[in-house]
């Protein structure tokens, strides 16, 4: 019934609505992605005779996903789907801040101008419990702060006594 | 038949000496013990504590080995079930209606059902891998490339019709997987594929990062932007540890069709226990009379594939023992136990050593009721982990995933490349594509592209050989019925939208 109501979508020039924004969005990310493939394996040799070289199966793939990805952006265009869902910062920045500091601390880190020192296991797991512990709105300090050195002596008691993994404790063993 | 009833009694004398059984105990305690952490897996697991099995006997050695590997596999399900995160491939779809269970509180319920549908499938597929295991070699000799690239498409058919969403978008899913898995060195040639020239990828992307992303990290990074109720696992109070009597009752089928599609799909190498999961669960699903209940904790559907995954884990011995070839990762480290203590796996093991081959099918069976034993005392312990806060339960989680996932191979890379599939799993929750399809892909996709180039090379180039050779036609008619079954009521439902509008 709202559809008499509404202005019609392909009345005049070139005014597209995108009906299923999920989907099209989505579609033309995959789209995206299936170029960077291509790209990344343009170098590689494709078939020879017979046989396959190493480019054909991720440039074959590649352009399947073009394809499909195609498909899915063009069901966005034409049928009605929900809206994208607003994407939160502070979850995502915080959860990959802990997980970046902890693959930097735990060995040590030189790219470019930022060097961290090899800081081993026990400052590392130590610092990604705390900086993760902001990614939520519910934090308290005392009882974070308990919790981190709790499981920073749980990771090194399980990990580094029980399994005998060869991990780096502190920065100066 | 006497002669099984012989070679099983000969199996059991050898595996049921005390010793053995306190190997297996050991062993499948330890397993369940490492296994059960988020981020290592039962590859991983049985990496780690291979080195413990050295000083053993041969035959105590790989009894404790097959008890870690259970308990592993069995830990890994535990881990789907509570917080979500599957340790390898085939506990991918426990997560589905496991967590969910999980979520209804009755974590302990489908704990219990795990256990139990494992042993029960153990006791089976034991049974069938004396009796069958000569016989079905057969089967498995008559795969060539061709097969065995149609079989796999079938496996990913399989992923793509249990996905909750479209078929479309988890077709694309599937492919996504199976580009991302062509990341690394070429098989034939060694050259590095889409690697940026990061040495860290030119060994491809491990499967623990990628899963540990999307189901780990994106799943606590969608978490925290939830209310405080609606995140919080449990929801009410957790009902009982055991599962009811009902519960019991709907399983029961579940179980006993999960074993057998598990113990036949098993067989076949090539990720036979992770198409067994997903196969018994679309079966499961599309046999039921109220398949909505699926994905939102149908007893089912942690039943089927957990009896399914046990059943093939125990069939896909039969590969290794009369063929030598191991069939997933699991299995290879395996033969890599045998060679060091001096058995060559192959044919010859069940004529020249039938106590070790014997004693070795017996404690598989041995193993699963080990299980049973340690887990269900246990089921209490991993539930009360459920009423930890969750403010202080995911900064946890992701403190072990780390350290899970360096520990691996002691590289940071690795724990940044999951942290950017945490990232695309976020992204892909919010557009409505399921991850569980792109995982299948990127577990199937090497060994898809090798059979692909084989059966191409064979062939001299030509590509009608998977629709001429009568298995390959066969699996690749299955997969294309099951994908029109699966579109038609898409298209229907679409259809009836239309009308309504």
């Amino acid at each position: 019934m709202s559809e008499g109501v509404r202005t019609p979508p392909r009345g005049g020039g070139f005014r597209f609505k995108v009906r299923g924004p999920r989907d099209f969005y989505g579609g033309l990310v995959l789209i995206a992605l299936a170029i960077i493939a291509i790209w990344a394996s343009g170098d590689l040799p494709g078939t020879h005779g017979f046989a396959f070289g190493p480019g054909t199966a991720p440039r074959l793939f590649a352009g399947l996903l073009a394809i499909v990805g195609a498909l899915v952006a063009l069901s966005g265009l034409l049928v009605d789907g929900p809206p994208v869902e607003p994407y939160a910062v502070r979850g995502p920045a915080w959860v990959l801040l802990a997980i970046l500091a902890f693959a930097g601390m735990i060995r040590g880190l030189n790219i470019g101008p930022v060097t961290i020192p090899p800081l081993g296991l026990v400052p590392s797991t130590f610092a990604a419990f705390m900086i993760s512990i902001f990614g939520s709105t519910e934090m308290r300090w005392v009882e974070s702060l308990i919790a981190a050195v709790a499981m920073t002596a749980f990771c090194v008691g399980l990990f580094v006594y029980l399994l005998q993994l060869p991990f780096q404790l502190w920065p100066w063993i | 038949m006497s002669e099984l009833l012989a070679n099983l009694a000969l199996g059991f004398s050898v595996a049921a000496s005390p010793y053995n059984i306190g190997f297996c105990l050991l062993g499948a305690l330890v397993g369940t013990l490492v296994g059960v952490l988020p981020g290592i897996g039962t590859v991983a697991t049985v990496a780690m504590l291979l080195p413990i099995t050295f000083g053993l006997p041969p035959v105590g050695a790989l009894i404790m080995l097959a008890g870690i590997y259970y308990g592993a596999q069995y830990g890994g399900s535990t881990t789907s079930v509570l917080v979500n995160i599957p340790g390898e491939a085939t506990s991918v779809i426990t997560c589905l209606d496991g967590h969910q269970m999980a979520r209804q509180g009755r974590a302990g319920a489908a704990l219990s059902i795990a256990a139990i549908g494992s042993f029960f499938a153990g006791c089976v597929s034991t049974v069938l891998v004396a009796a069958l295991g000569v016989p079905l070699t057969s089967i498995a000799l008559l795969f060539g490339p061709a097969e065995y690239f149609s079989l796999m498409l079938l496996g990913l058919i399989f992923a793509v019709v249990l996905a909750k969403g479209s078929v479309l978008k988890s077709i694309a899913m599937v492919v996504t997987g199976l580009l991302l898995s062509m990341v690394g060195s070429d098989l034939e040639t060694g050259a590095g594929r889409m690697t940026f020239d990061i040495a860290e990828l030119s060994d491809g992307i491990g499967f623990t990062n990628v899963a540990m992303g999307l189901f780990g990290f994106a799943e606590i990074i969608r978490n925290l932007e939830m209310s405080q109720e609606s995140r919080d696992i449990v929801k009410g109070k957790i009902s009982g540890l055991m599962p009811t009597r009902q519960d019991l009752i709907d399983a029961s089928g579940a179980i006993a069709r999960g074993t057998v599609l598990g113990s036949l799909l098993g067989i076949l190498p090539g990720g036979g226990a992770v198409v067994a999961s997903f196969a018994a669960y679309t079966f499961e699903k599309r046999i039921s009379k109220n398949p909505e209940r699926f994905g939102r904790g149908a007893i089912q559907g942690v039943a089927a594939p957990e009896s399914a995954n046990n059943a093939a884990a125990q069939t896909s011995f039969i590969p290794l023992l009369t063929l030598g070839i191991p069939p997933n990762a699991v299995m290879a480290l395996m033969v890599g136990a045998m060679t060091i203590h001096g058995i060559v796996p192959g044919p010859q093991v069940m004529t020249k050593q039938p106590e070790l081959f014997w004693g070795m099918i017996a404690s598989m069976w041995l193993g699963n009721l080990m299980l049973v034993v340690i887990n269900l005392p246990l089921v209490g312990v991993w539930v009360s982990l459920l009423r930890v806060p969750y403010r202080l339960l995911y900064p946890s989680i992701i403190v072990f995933c780390c350290i899970g996932i360096y520990s691996i191979n002691n590289s940071p890379t690795d724990v940044v490349i999951a942290a950017i599939f945490g990232l695309f799993g976020y992204w892909l929750n919010k557009h409505d594509f399921e991850p569980a399809p792109l995982v299948l892909a990127f577990v199937l996709g090497p060994l898809m592209e090798e059979n692909l180039r084989r059966a191409m090379l064979i062939a001299r180039g030509d590509a009608t050989v998977f629709l001429t050779r009568p298995i390959s036609a066969g699996l690749i008619a299955v997969a294309a019925g099951l994908l029109v079954i699966a579109a038609l009521p898409m298209i229907r439902k679409r259809r009836e939208e239309v009308f309504v509008e």
